[in-house]
């Protein structure tokens, strides 16, 4: 009962917040909501590894990043819209990502977590690297006019190509939602997640499973990559804060909770361009992240504790 | 005997690390002083992953070191020698502080929280304009013993030498049971006895406290600092990477890792100046994939198999 | 006198109360059988009186003295010793230094004192070569490393839970034989958790009965063997 209540408040709370930065400041909403977006859809593919592999990828941001790279060389030798590249470079991502869980990931599956930390953490350099070999530490760009598309509201004049990366999380959320509860492959591996063991006895190739989502989820990713240098410029390192941030909103959400990773997207989006849109503290910005997974990863500590 | 050898051993190297001045020019005297921090940084990160604990923190405590020490001299009119103690003590503190916290944390939720540590700590520094110099960092008016290179070397030595004194000392005393109880096992360890969070604490501060005073001997010796060489990542990677290629929960492991990589990182900089650190990257892979024992590991084993092939004679 | 005593002791995991309501105590110089079905709660119990688990509600005492909420690390100092079902090595340490811990940080001992105990402690359990790595050990030596290692705390109250799992028959009795011999001589409260009945016939002087987490009898197991309610747990259990 007092959960409840409690609840209730804290909801009531959150809305008048909302809406007394949206009539005060209605661009932190509107960014905090494209951000929010980007984070999201990037998070997602993470958060599908996390709770079915178990395993924390710290090279996610990099598949991003090659996944950008990929897009970049395709666009820029042949013309295409970075859109029309999503189906093939997903498909070179899918089977990059499937490729590296079978070189390295598979291999380490029955060490120590920390040896699986530390040895995603060497991918990721090592992608890093490779990137600054081929291309120099560089930035990168590529121009579209439909990305400076903007509405006007009485004096209020604002970007709307960025929401498409919300509308790219709503479909990465009801397509997973889709996969894993009406497909066959898709149970089985919700199941793989639940209870690798289990599955295995009921005759579910665990191994084949990990290595799908791997790729399923690279090919997310890939996806992202392609749409994400429409409104970012790249270069070696651009994918590496995404890591942090994904993992950060996943715990946020629960590990499994994949629609719940959007909601805490929001709240890191409005956050971040809630400090952004005041002089005083733009450079503060960034730290709303750090202090918001701190936070978190202690809170559901104690909470754990408690339980 | 085989002990009576491994003394000598120490003490001849030892010697031949002090007198080096002497016969070095100040080009090797540097690379040298480059690898002595990375080896300290190296064995401090191992003496608490003889707990379990993985820190991706180095970079924070170390940064936090270097801007203690030069805020202290510049701020605070500090001689800087003193500054340096003050240094250790302040990252030592900080990190008792937020151990409270912190240490009840495992696995990648520890090792994720001081990855975000660091961060702040970066940003903080970045934004605090009028105390730290804001993203232009900090400059001394002067660099510590006038520069004399001989005696930066023997300063870094200095830092090094206590920090193996201290990774030697968990070896030998009840710290390394307790270190190594909590890693195999945490149940089984408090049913013996051990006040877990206590032994975690003793080595988070201590190895903070060594993070930070390496950070200060690196400020001092240069003169200058910012948020992005402070809180360099490579100050997390570069020590990580030598501690896995050595060898783990060791001291020895460390050190040797940390001279291979450190020499052969000062050479690939010269080869490749974009992307030499690709090598760090996969050397992680491979030691993690083949040889998660590491070259010390590996050479223990090899000698224990040479011996037992040669009483099976 | 009343060593261990617990009052109204109840575990529950989110609405699963796996232990509910126990009320018992061990006398010094006493083994005391504690025996149930799969999965009724002996384990926990045995989590709950050493600290590692934290009871929901109830009152543990360790000779009059109020540790319902003490860490684990404490009641090892002040007297309270284990093995695990699942055994627990540390494998990164020496056999020594397995036994050794216990004396080092329950006792307070230098390293050089507790290694001299841990010897004594494993010649006593005929454990010998200790400088091996616990990965060359048989089961029979890893069970006798895990009592040496409860018996280096200097334990007044000792659980053995399930020691005697994976052991042949010869094994069993010199356990059995060595579980009585340090019971008598150190006058310490022995708790012991086996599915065996014959361990239990032989080893204990009384044994309490735990089904779906409550106690349900107590007595002398000649006796506790022949109650209906015991006899159907039992039955219960295995159908």
């Amino acid at each position: 009962m007092a959960n409840k209540r409690n609840a209730a408040i804290v909801a009531a709370l959150i809305t008048a917040a909302v809406a007394a930065i949206l009539v005060w400041r209605p661009t932190v909403l509107i960014n905090g909501l494209q951000s929010a977006g980007l984070y999201a859809s990037i998070a997602i593919p993470m958060g599908l590894i996390l709770g079915i592999v178990h395993i924390v990828n710290l090279a996610h941001g990099e598949f991003l990043m090659v996944a950008a790279y990929a897009t970049y060389m395709l666009c820029a030798a042949t013309g295409m819209d970075p859109f029309l590249a999503m189906a093939p470079v997903a498909a070179v991502t899918a089977a990059f990502g499937f490729v590296i869980y079978k070189l390295t990931i598979r291999q380490a599956l029955k060490s120590p977590e920390l040896n699986q930390l530390i040895l995603t953490f060497g991918i990721a350099i090592s992608l890093t690297q490779v990137a600054n070999l081929l291309f120099t530490s560089q930035t990168r760009k590529l121009s579209f006019d439909y990305v400076s598309a903007s509405v006007d509201i009485g004096d209020l004049s604002f970007g709307v190509y960025k929401f498409v990366y919300i509308g790219i999380a709503l479909l990465m959320i009801a397509g997973l939602k889709l996969f894993l509860t009406r497909t066959t492959t898709g149970k089985a591996a919700l199941a793989v997640g639940q209870n690798p063991k289990g599955a295995a006895i009921v005759g579910i190739d665990v191994d084949k499973t990990y290595g799908l989502v791997f790729a399923l989820a690279s090919a997310l990713v890939g996806m992202m990559g392609a749409v994400f240098i429409t409104s970012s410029s790249i270069f070696p390192a651009v994918g590496s804060p995404f890591t942090m941030k994904s993992f950060c909103l996943i715990a946020m959400a629960g590990i499994g909770n994949i629609p719940g990773i959007l909601g805490a997207s929001v709240l890191l989006g409005v956050s971040e361009n809630f400090l952004k849109a005041f002089r005083g503290t733009r450079g503060w910005a960034d730290i709303v992240f750090f202090v918001l997974i701190i936070t978190v990863i202690l809170g559901r500590s104690i909470k754990g504790k408690k339980a | 005997m085989k002990l009576k050898t491994s003394y000598i051993a120490a003490a001849v190297i030892a010697a031949v690390a002090v007198a080096s001045p002497a016969f070095l020019g100040a080009y090797p005297l540097n690379v040298a002083r480059s690898v002595m921090t990375y080896m300290a940084l190296a064995i401090s990160w191992d003496m608490l992953l003889r707990s379990g604990q993985i820190s991706f923190g180095i970079a924070g405590l170390f940064g936090l070191g270097s801007y203690a020490s030069a805020l202290a001299v510049l701020r605070g009119g500090m001689d800087p020698f003193l500054s340096i103690v003050f240094a250790a003590a302040f990252a030592g503190v900080m990190a008792f502080a937020l151990g409270f916290a912190i240490l009840r944390l495992r696995a990648m939720y520890f090792s994720i929280t001081t990855l975000a540590l660091m961060e702040i700590f970066r940003i903080v520094m970045h934004n605090l304009d009028d105390f730290s110099g804001g993203p232009e960092g900090v400059v001394l008016p002067e660099v510590i013993f006038g520069g004399n290179s001989s005696a930066l070397y023997w300063l870094c030595l200095g830092g090094l030498l206590i920090t193996i004194g201290a990774s030697w000392f968990f070896e030998k005393s009840k710290m390394h049971l307790a270190l190594t109880a909590i890693r195999n096992d945490e149940t089984s360890a408090r049913s013996s006895g051990v006040d877990i969070f206590k032994y975690l604490l003793i080595a988070f501060v201590v190895t903070s406290t060594m993070q930070g005073m390496m950070g200060a001997i690196q400020v001092q010796s240069y003169g200058f600092t910012t948020p992005e060489t402070a809180f360099d990542g490579n100050f997390t990677l570069l020590p990580l990477a030598m501690a896995l290629l050595g060898g783990v929960h060791s001291t020895i492991g460390p050190m040797a890792g940390a001279v291979l990589l450190g020499i052969a990182s000062e050479w690939l900089k010269l080869q490749i100046p974009y992307g030499h650190l690709i090598v760090y990257g996969v050397i992680i892979i491979l030691v993690i994939l083949f040889m998660p024992q590491g070259l010390v590991g590996m050479a223990r084993r090899m000698i224990r198999a040479g011996r037992e092939a040669g009483a099976g004679k | 006198m009343s060593k261990l005593t617990t009052t109204g002791l109840t575990k529950a995991f989110s609405g699963l109360v796996a232990v509910n309501d126990v009320s018992f105590n061990m006398e010094e110089g006493e083994i005391l059988g504690i025996i149930g079905p799969n999965g009724a709660g002996k384990t926990t119990f045995i989590h709950l009186v050493s600290g590692i688990l934290m009871p929901t509600s109830g009152r543990i005492e360790f000779k009059g003295k109020d540790i319902t909420y003490a860490p684990a690390h404490e009641r090892s100092r002040l007297g309270i010793a284990r093995t695990y079902q699942l055994i627990h090595p540390l494998e990164n340490l020496k056999v020594v230094e397995n036994v050794m811990i216990g004396s080092v940080f329950s006792r307070g001992k230098s390293l050089k004192e507790a290694r001299k105990a841990a010897e004594a402690i494993c010649a006593e359990l005929e454990l010998d070569r200790l400088q091996r790595d616990t990965a060359q050990l048989s089961i029979l030596e890893i069970k006798k490393m895990e009592i040496a290692r409860a018996l280096a705390n200097e334990p007044e109250v000792l659980f053995l839970d399930e020691v005697m799992a994976g052991l042949n028959s010869d094994e069993t009795k010199q356990v059995i034989a060595t579980v009585q011999r340090i019971a008598r001589e150190r006058r310490m409260a022995v708790g012991v958790v086996e599915h065996v009945m014959g361990v239990i016939r032989e080893l204990t002087q009384r044994v309490i009965v735990l089904e779906a987490g409550e106690l349900i009898a107590e007595g002398p197991y000649e006796t506790v063997s022949k109650n209906p309610r015991v006899i159907e747990a039992y039955l219960g259990g295995a159908a």
